[in-house]
């Protein structure tokens, strides 16, 4: 049972990074940007072509895939959802999602078209190696660095909201659009940053599902579909909470792992989704 | 300072403002009266950047500020306190204050600006940790001026401050407006439905009916006249 704790927190760790920055532009802007999950697959395709044509190990593969999504942010924000910013919140969403749906349809796409829809993963020398703790209790190593990684993500992400002039722009144009523009704040060039900041932590997300998991162009899908259980058990917009639902989510799918298989693990999540919206929606 | 001259605004396809012309003088303090729905927020709205003028112009000390985006005419020293309060609800005092601050040259002596702030309102300071959204009525109110004070505004544009307020509480702000505009020589707009109150404590008065104005002048002399009178003191002939 122990073991199935520290696979939770591994898990959870993840579905939290996978989550966090839908969560933020959601909260923030009302953008409920579905091509997140997709985002996330180019985060993990550059991790596996930076190891394999240039043997980066992954994790220092981040600060280069943090450029390249905050730059591809930046287009998407320009080219497409800044345009529905001016529409009310109800709309927003809406339009934001047919937005995301259509962007998604399209990056899946061009990413078969360029890489082929093989699996491919992120295999350093250090994959696979645990830390014996106790009698039979095992930490992967490459779980040490996630949940590290998850870490230092949610402590920047704290001190940005909490401490920067930007972050608190981002947190005041969230309560009130117009009053933040009337303190003087561009509030367009705001939500670009936060956009695009958004899209470098979906790929520091693939990173990390390249290198525990595997990659390939469809995956986006099937980890926006956790982020989004996420962004229901945890509320909308805050850092704290979308953790501790990360951590929820992947305890639960690892105990019913444990007692009934690996077949009910997808069921878990969406169970539990159901019943936060059949009882606590109100 | 201010200067409106023939400007239009529509707003949803529908003709809000016509031809309204307007002058607010340095160091003084200018009231916009009308009733509920005359478009005084509009034109205020209008000055700060939110609602684009269809024409006419408005000029800052002879800069025309009509096609800038808001932030833009925050910099140039227009600092506008909205109906409503529009306060950030879930920061504290003290970070509301600092957003008060963003431009850059706010920034830079946004310490002694909010040592000034606080001598203004001491009671702020005593808050400084508390959520914003957590203060009474009458705190609200002093923050949202505080706030924009933060700005080091050359124009500071009020709408109706006496919202939500209770008499005594609205007899405190406005006894504070007069006395930010005589201790820093701010130059004040106001608009407010609140006409005798504020004609007491303003220099010069516009009347507003249905986008047009419709009368004005100094505002001793509007508090007396007929027109005032009739239209919004109940007190004229019937």
């Amino acid at each position: 049972m122990a073991q199935v704790i520290v696979y939770g927190i591994i898990t959870g760790a993840f579905y939290g990074l996978t989550s966090i920055g839908l969560s933020l532009v959601f909260g923030v802007m009302r953008h409920l940007n579905i091509a997140h999950g997709s985002l996330l697959m180019i985060g993990g395709f550059v991790a596996y072509w930076a190891f394999h044509l240039f043997s980066i190990d992954p994790f220092l593969s981040i600060p280069i895939v943090i450029v390249i999504l905050f730059a591809l942010g930046v287009a998407l924000y320009k080219g497409l959802f800044c345009h529905l910013d001016s529409l009310p919140e109800g709309q927003k969403i809406n339009n934001s999602m047919l937005v995301g749906f259509g962007l998604t349809w399209i990056i899946d796409n061009l990413a078969i078209l360029f890489w082929t829809s093989d699996v491919r993963a992120v295999t350093p020398a250090y994959t696979g190696s645990v830390i014996q703790v106790m009698d039979g209790l095992r930490i992967p190593v490459v779980g040490i660095a996630i949940v590290g990684l998850a870490l230092l993500v949610i402590f920047s992400l704290h001190l940005i909201l909490t401490k920067t002039f930007f972050g608190k722009a981002v947190r005041a144009t969230a309560q009130d659009r117009d009053a933040g523009n009337l303190m003087g704040i561009n509030v367009e060039r705001t939500y670009l940053t936060f956009f695009a900041l958004s899209a470098s932590l979906a790929g520091i997300a693939g990173v990390v599902a390249a290198v525990n998991y595997s990659v390939h162009p469809t995956v986006g899908f099937e980890w926006l579909l956790k982020a989004i259980i996420i962004l229901v058990l945890a509320g909308v917009g805050k850092i704290g909470p979308v953790f501790a639902a990360g951590i929820a989510l992947g305890m639960a799918e690892g105990v019913s792992v444990y007692f009934t298989g690996p077949a009910y693990r997808e069921v878990v999540g969406l169970v539990l989704f159901l019943l936060v919206l059949v009882y606590r929606a109100k | 300072m201010l200067e409106l001259n023939r400007v239009d605004v529509h707003r949803g396809g529908i003709q809000v403002l016509w031809s309204v012309s307007l002058t607010a003088k340095e160091g003084r303090i200018t009231a916009l009266l009308g009733s509920n729905g005359a478009g005084k927020t509009t034109l205020l709205s209008a000055i700060s950047g939110l609602v684009r003028t269809s024409s006419g112009t408005i000029t800052l000390k002879g800069n025309p500020i009509g096609s800038q985006p808001v932030h833009k005419i925050v910099e140039m020293g227009v600092s506008m306190v909205p109906e409503g309060r529009r306060l950030f609800p879930e920061m504290t005092v003290h970070e509301n204050l600092e957003l008060g601050a963003f431009t850059r040259k706010a920034r830079a002596g946004r310490h002694e600006t909010m040592e000034l702030v606080f001598r203004t309102f001491p009671v702020l300071a005593d808050r400084r940790l508390q959520m914003a959204g957590t203060l009474s009525g009458g705190e609200q109110q002093m923050l949202t001026i505080a706030r924009s004070l933060m700005s080091r505004p050359n124009l500071l544009l009020l709408d109706e401050l006496s919202w939500g307020l209770s008499p005594v509480a609205t007899e405190n702000i406005f006894k504070t407006v007069k006395e930010i505009n005589g201790s820093m020589g701010l130059t004040i707009f106001i608009v407010e439905q609140n006409v005798a109150t504020t004609l007491e404590m303003a220099d010069y008065g516009y009347i507003l009916e249905n986008g047009r104005i419709v009368g004005e002048g100094v505002a001793r002399e509007l508090l007396s006249s007929e027109q005032v009178k009739d239209a919004y003191l109940g007190i004229g002939d019937v």
